[in-house]
């Protein structure tokens, strides 16, 4: 009998302590998940289309078509965690680009373009702060409207042609540097990433960002300013929305229709593979998020590479993210019913 | 409670039926031409196709499934299979059917990811049209319904001076909107919508529910399919997408709550009515085409921040 209870009463106050397990953490959690996925793609890339998959030129490549992707999924990634999605960040960027080409073509010097460019980008991530903290609206449904409303404002910027060029040969040498024989403004993303991971674990900012999409009654509790975080929140996703317009339109010298359309659902749907969720707020982490930009830029390389349907890069993200919703559910998330 | 409900979706209607005669008003009195038959047409020709994807897109909201994302891949594979079918000569009702039987298997097929998964319905529709449309792109590039059959008549035709397929949208949103808070079931996807939990301690099957409903707003998407092909000429799997947009503004309008719960049905007349009077006002206040989708962003946010609003300060 007190053989039976001395060993259960030992362990009584095990269950107050949350058991920390690093290693295993670091083998089953999201970010290693979608490190796991990371490694997959590059192995069928190895095999696949060979050596080249690895080579500096096809990195080049891949390097300078993410670079808006990862700004803009860092920034947008502190709003998912703050438990608000903003839909209007694809929009944005079209906004932001027209915007800061438009300028360009009216002789403006490229920094005094870009200032006005992201004032303007902040001021419409103000209206969505209003919207969503101010009147409580619905995040996906109000930032949905600003999707639609700064995709108007975009194609007037842009009037009856759809397309502003804006060459501009100065920019154009300095995003298309390469250091290392990358390209220098992926490895500043890359860095962005880093600084970005490093807030969101190392920080107060971060750690109150995380609490407030967790739970925002307890965050109010723990005397956290929640809606302060979210407004900061959201005008950090809307200024990341900024940075990538421009760079945009530094990249390619014009601003088109096209740009930016649609990209808030492919950075999503990467950012979810990665690990966050678009329906609770505290999950994520910057680099599973840079991860999950990786993964997808890497499986629509390889398809490329093969002369391969892009369409079939679609599919595979759909999947993807179907398997990263249920990954997600099954390491504690909520279950719809 | 109920007749608090009611009161609501009065106090909507009434607000929505205001602004839209404002609109009216307003532009008739700029452009006098604007109040002619040609402007009821294209108004109620809009109308149509958005209404009838509103009624799956508020069957989905108001059981509690936020957004059906996917309904751009549901309706051009319904299109598609009324395409094919009416080129093989079947008859008008075949079409019909075997349209709205596509819609509904696809809304069966997010149903059981859903309810099989336990995973968000707005992420799952999200995979689902990414993937529906990439596999819609192998199937066909560029479909259109035979000139001359029946659909394609079907499409151009007129009754009492409006477009024949503005007739079934109308009947389908007023006898939706009458059997939701009437019926059965209307009743169980309301209180599934509501609070899942009290909806599941009173012995209402969620899971039973969720299919019902999925499937039931796929059959609309299918018969929007219909009117879509018979009246757009050539299209592809991406012709349907900027439809999405005006069809969930127009449910968050109608007062249809994207939480769950609440709405009337019929207050779609009105709220898609209203949308779809915009881009024809506009091109008569010499505004460009672009700028209808600033308008309709900015009232999609007043709108959304009004409800909010409300429900932040308890205001039925």
């Amino acid at each position: 009998m007190t053989d039976a209870t001395v060993p259960r009463s030992a362990p009584a106050p095990a269950p107050y302590i949350v058991p920390h397990h690093p290693v295993r953490e670091l083998l089953t959690g999201p970010v290693a998940s979608i490190a796991f996925t990371v490694i997959a793609v590059v192995a069928v890339g190895l095999i696949w289309v060979g050596p080249r998959f690895l080579s500096f030129g096809n990195l080049g490549i891949m390097g300078a078509f993410l670079i808006v992707p990862l700004v803009v999924g860092a920034c947008a990634g502190f709003a998912l965690l703050s438990g608000v999605v903003d839909l209007s960040i694809g929009s944005m960027v079209g906004f932001s680009s027209a915007l800061f080409a438009l300028l360009l073509t009216l002789n403006w010097d490229p920094w005094s373009a870009g200032a006005v460019t992201l004032l303007a980008c902040l001021a419409f991530g103000a209206i969505n702060a209003i919207a969503i903290v101010g009147f409580g609206a619905e995040a996906i449904a109000a930032t949905l409207g600003m999707l639609v409303a700064l995709r108007g404002i975009t194609w007037v910027l842009l009037g009856p042609q759809g397309a502003i060029f804006s060459f501009n040969p100065g920019l154009s040498d300095l995003v298309n540097q390469t250091l290392f024989g990358l390209p220098l403004f992926f490895l500043v993303a890359i860095v962005l990433t880093v600084i970005a991971a490093v807030v969101v674990t190392k920080t107060r900012f971060g750690r109150h960002v995380q609490a407030v999409g967790g739970d925002d009654r307890a965050a109010t509790r723990a005397g956290i300013p929640v809606r302060k975080i979210r407004v900061a929140a959201l005008l950090l996703a809307s200024l990341g929305a900024g940075i990538g317009g421009i760079v945009f339109t530094a990249q390619l010298g014009s601003a088109a229709r096209a740009t930016g359309f649609g990209l808030e659902f492919q950075v999503y749907a990467a950012l979810m593979i990665g690990g966050y969720s678009i329906l609770r707020g505290g999950v994520g982490n910057p680099v599973g998020g840079a991860l999950g930009l990786l993964a997808v830029a890497g499986v629509s390389n390889i398809l490329d590479l093969k002369a391969i349907s892009p369409y079939y890069v679609n599919i595979i993200v759909g999947l993807l993210l179907l398997a990263a919703v249920l990954l997600d559910r099954m390491r504690g998330g909520d279950a719809y019913e | 409670m109920s007749s608090g409900m009611r009161f609501q979706g009065w106090g909507t209607g009434l607000t929505l039926l205001a602004v839209w005669l404002l609109l009216i008003a307003a532009t008739g009195l700029y452009r006098p031409a604007f109040l002619s038959h040609q402007t009821v047409l294209a108004v109620s020709f809009t109308m149509s196709i958005v209404g009838v994807l509103a009624i799956g897109q508020g069957l989905v909201a108001i059981s509690g499934g936020f957004l059906d994302l996917s309904q751009p891949a549901g309706l051009i594979a319904s299109s598609l299979v009324a395409v094919r079918l009416s080129e093989a000569g079947m008859p008008f009702a075949v079409v019909i059917v075997g349209a709205i039987l596509t819609g509904m298997a696809w809304g069966g097929l997010n149903a059981l990811i859903i309810v099989g998964a336990k995973l968000n319905p707005v992420i799952v529709t999200l995979a689902t049209n990414f993937i529906g449309l990439a596999a819609l792109f192998f199937a066909f590039q560029l479909a259109e319904v035979p000139l001359g059959s029946t659909i394609h008549q079907f499409g151009r035709a007129k009754l009492l001076g409006l477009p024949a397929i503005w007739w079934p949208m109308l009947a389908l949103v007023l006898v939706v909107g009458f059997l939701i808070p009437r019926t059965r079931y209307g009743r169980r996807a309301i209180a599934v919508g509501g609070n899942r939990m009290a909806a599941r301690a009173r012995g209402i099957s969620l899971k039973k529910t969720r299919f019902a409903i999925f499937i039931a707003a796929g059959g609309f998407v299918g018969f929007a399919g219909v009117l879509f092909c018979a009246t757009s000429g050539p299209f592809n799997p991406s012709s349907a997408n900027t439809l999405q947009l005006n069809v969930i503004a127009g449910v968050i309008l109608a007062g249809i709550s994207l939480a769950g719960g609440r709405g009337n049905f019929w207050l779609l007349l009105l709220s898609v009515g209203f949308l779809s009077t915009i881009p024809t006002a506009l091109v008569f206040f010499g505004l460009s085409s672009d700028t209808q989708s600033i308008f309709q962003g900015l009232i999609l946010i007043s709108a959304v921040a009004f409800d909010g609003y409300r429900a932040r300060r308890g205001i039925p």
